[in-house]
């Protein structure tokens, strides 16, 4: 059975532990049980001994990258800027709601300004064996995960900003979906292509074993 | 030919009949230079189509590509025993071929050639009996069901309805006339029968938009027959122009079971299997349909479609084998929907309005009643292979998959949630996604870790 087992995914290696056989080459290190196991039988797994996501460590995104999206918002906000203070030239424009406007945009600033820092904080990824992790969000959280056997295509850009930083997004592509179904921007340029080669290589030999 | 018209100098009749001979004519010279430049080859691996006789067209569709054929045959092509074959193809766009005027021998024996290399792979024992009678059949108490429950109807009669007013009016208008003539010639009419008449008139609207529907649906779906061929299913119905369907069992992504009020009346539901959403420019998705079938025959529907692997849950929404969601999905409706916005707008327009804008707070009973029915509604149940997600507001959906089709899955916390312990798992399907609210972070992480095993180990291709 489990000869069937480590045929089936390629390579992998076999440890006896007390509880039964500890196979690496299993996506998860799935501990599988010896009782009543028979040549063509499957073994049941238990929910419980699956691999949590919990405990991963995060791979943050690059340092820099909370800058550029300073920079970026910082651009954004100066034409804001310039286009209220010509208002100002307007003549038969009462004064008070341009007052409105400056202040509205020094709150909008602030929050540019401060937020990069806090929500990179919370943005991170993990790259497994088989599949990709990763998490966003400060006050709605969420973790996405790909499997490499379900990705149609992989996808690196960057803007002009990204450039000037050293900075690529990542995007990977599953059937199905519209647009990038998961974007991680703010990635090292080489991590984003290292990481489009290792995903692709892992997406390609994922179908050539299907 | 026009210059020759104009030119003519006639009465009407002969300048009509000349243009009457002149246009079919041309008609006739159009379709036999198509016909003459429509010229297709069937290679080992795929189809070749050449068309068109001024803008020239060259098709080559993969028979891997191709999800499904389907045929369609109209009066004529059914005296003349020939079908249209259309072919749906995965992922490519604007590159739907079809083949019009083939013979039915022609399309089976295709069918049964780009079927068979996948056909091949599973040889079952059962398919020769599968093979021999329909899985469905309906009959014209099932096409009565269908005109009901279409939702056109309802959807005309909610336009129709304000108008109903108007028309109304011009009624009693009417009636009024009607009444001074009858007494005028001394036949006494009070108002109430005027009434009835107008009430006859709605009745008979609606009526006839039943009718319609129900003739719609005789038109549509008239002897529905669904066969199951090996691995590949296929419907056939259709009046006046027959239409045939066929999919593969191993392209569905996800089945859904849909139950409108009328339905529910009825105690009949909608069967469908979905297909992957092919990508590019129109994103088009093939739904296989069973327009009516009762929960029974749905749930050994789907034990055959699902085969070997799953199928072995209930899709009936009636089943108490769904585990509900937590009320906070519910309390938390309220709060961020109902009550916050209600009291904020009350609050905000009580300036202006005064006493009037505590008519905003009706707003939290409506919101209140439908998260309630929501929740109620809501449920999941799963076992090693699929899971079934129960959702609605009058009526009941619910949407099965195996876990090893998933694409993506998503777990999400609000911040509400993350207080509560409780997430949001999100399954992103070929054919969309399918989401599983309000359950106990640590169930749903469960779920996440479940389906990725299910994934990344499962050898068999999804699509």
């Amino acid at each position: 059975m489990y000869l069937c087992q480590i045929a089936a995914t390629g390579n992998g290696a076999i440890e006896t532990t007390e509880n039964g056989m500890r196979i690496s080459g299993l996506p998860y290190n799935a501990v599988l049980f010896s009782h009543g196991a028979t040549m063509f039988e499957n073994p049941e797994i238990a929910l419980d001994e699956l691999p949590h996501t919990d405990d991963l460590d995060w791979e943050r995104l690059h340092p820099l990258y909370a800058r550029a999206m300073r920079v970026a918002s910082a651009i954004i906000l100066t034409i804001i800027a310039v286009a209220i203070t010509a208002l100002n030239f307007v003549p038969k424009i009462p004064l008070a709601p341009v007052a409105v406007l400056y202040s509205l945009l020094a709150i909008a600033t602030a929050v540019a300004m401060t937020w990069p820092g806090i929500s990179i904080q919370r943005r991170g990824y993990v790259l497994r064996d088989k599949d990709i992790l990763f998490r966003k969000g400060v006050i709605w959280r969420s973790v996405t995960a790909i499997p490499f056997n379900r990705i149609q295509h992989v996808e690196t850009s960057s803007t002009p900003i990204d450039r000037k930083f050293g900075l690529a997004t990542l995007q990977l592509f599953t059937a199905g979906g519209s647009g990038g179904d998961l974007k991680i921007d703010g990635l090292g340029k080489d991590v984003a292509e290292s990481l489009r080669v290792f995903i692709l290589n892992k997406a390609g030999a994922a179908i050539e074993h299907a | 030919m026009i210059a020759v018209l104009i030119a003519y100098q006639g009465d009407l009749v002969s300048r009509l009949t000349l243009g009457g001979i002149a246009f079919a004519i041309i008609v006739a010279a159009a379709s036999l230079l198509s016909y003459w430049f429509f010229r297709f080859q069937i290679s080992d691996d795929s189809i070749l189509i050449r068309q068109g006789v001024i803008k020239k067209k060259q098709l080559d569709i993969k028979f891997d590509r191709i999800q499904g054929i389907n045929t369609k045959q109209n009066p004529i092509y059914r005296l003349l025993g020939l079908v249209t074959v259309s072919f749906d193809t995965a992922g490519s766009a604007g590159n739907e071929g079809n083949l019009p005027a083939v013979t039915r021998g022609f399309a089976d024996s295709l069918r049964e050639r780009i079927g068979k290399p996948r056909t091949a792979e599973i040889a079952d024992d059962e398919d020769s009996e599968a093979k021999a009678g329909a899985l469905v059949h309906l009959n014209w108490l099932d096409m009565i069901r269908i005109g009901l429950a279409d939702r056109r109807a309802l959807i005309v009669f909610a336009f129709v309805g304000p108008l109903m007013e108007r028309i109304d009016e011009d009624i009693d208008r009417y009636i009024e006339n009607f009444i001074s003539i009858a007494a005028a010639n001394g036949i006494e009419l009070d108002t109430a029968s005027g009434i009835s008449i107008g009430l006859a008139i709605f009745v008979a609207v609606i009526l006839l938009f039943i009718i319609v529907s129900i003739a719609a649906a005789f038109l549509r779906y008239h002897n529905f027959q669904l066969f199951l061929d090996g691995r590949t299913l296929r419907s056939h119905a259709g009046l006046v122009t027959a239409h045939e369907h066929s999919m593969e069992l191993g392209k569905i992504q996800t089945l859904r079971l849909q139950q409108g009020i009328v339905q529910r009346l009825l105690r009949r539901y909608r069967f469908t299997a979905r297909q992957a959403i092919s990508s590019g420019k129109n994103r088009s998705q093939k739904v296989f349909v069973v327009p009516v079938v009762t929960a029974e025959l749905a749930d050994t529907l789907r034990k055959k479609f699902l085969a070997p692997e799953g199928g072995r849950l209930s899709q009936d929404p009636t089943s108490d084998r769904f585990v509900s969601i937590s009320p906070h999905y519910m309390r938390s409706k309220v709060l961020f929907i109902g009550l916050l916005p209600s009291l904020s707008t009350a609050a905000a327009l009580s300036i202006p309005l005064g006493a009037a804008a505590l008519i905003f707070l009706l707003w939290l009973p409506a919101v209140a009643t439908m998260s309630y029915r929501n929740w109620k509604r809501a449920g999941f149940m799963h076992d090693d292979q699929e899971i079934i997600r129960r959702s609605g507001l009058l009526g009941y959906r619910t949407v099965g998959l195996l876990f090893r089709k998933v694409q993506r899955v998503t777990v999400s916390q609000s911040r509400y949630q993350r207080r509560k312990g409780l997430a949001s798992l999100r399954m992103y399907m070929a054919s969309g996604s399918v989401r599983v609210p309000y359950i106990e972070h640590g169930k749903a992480k469960q779920l996440r870790d479940y389906i990725l095993y299910k994934v990344e180990s499962s050898r068999r291709a999804w699509h």
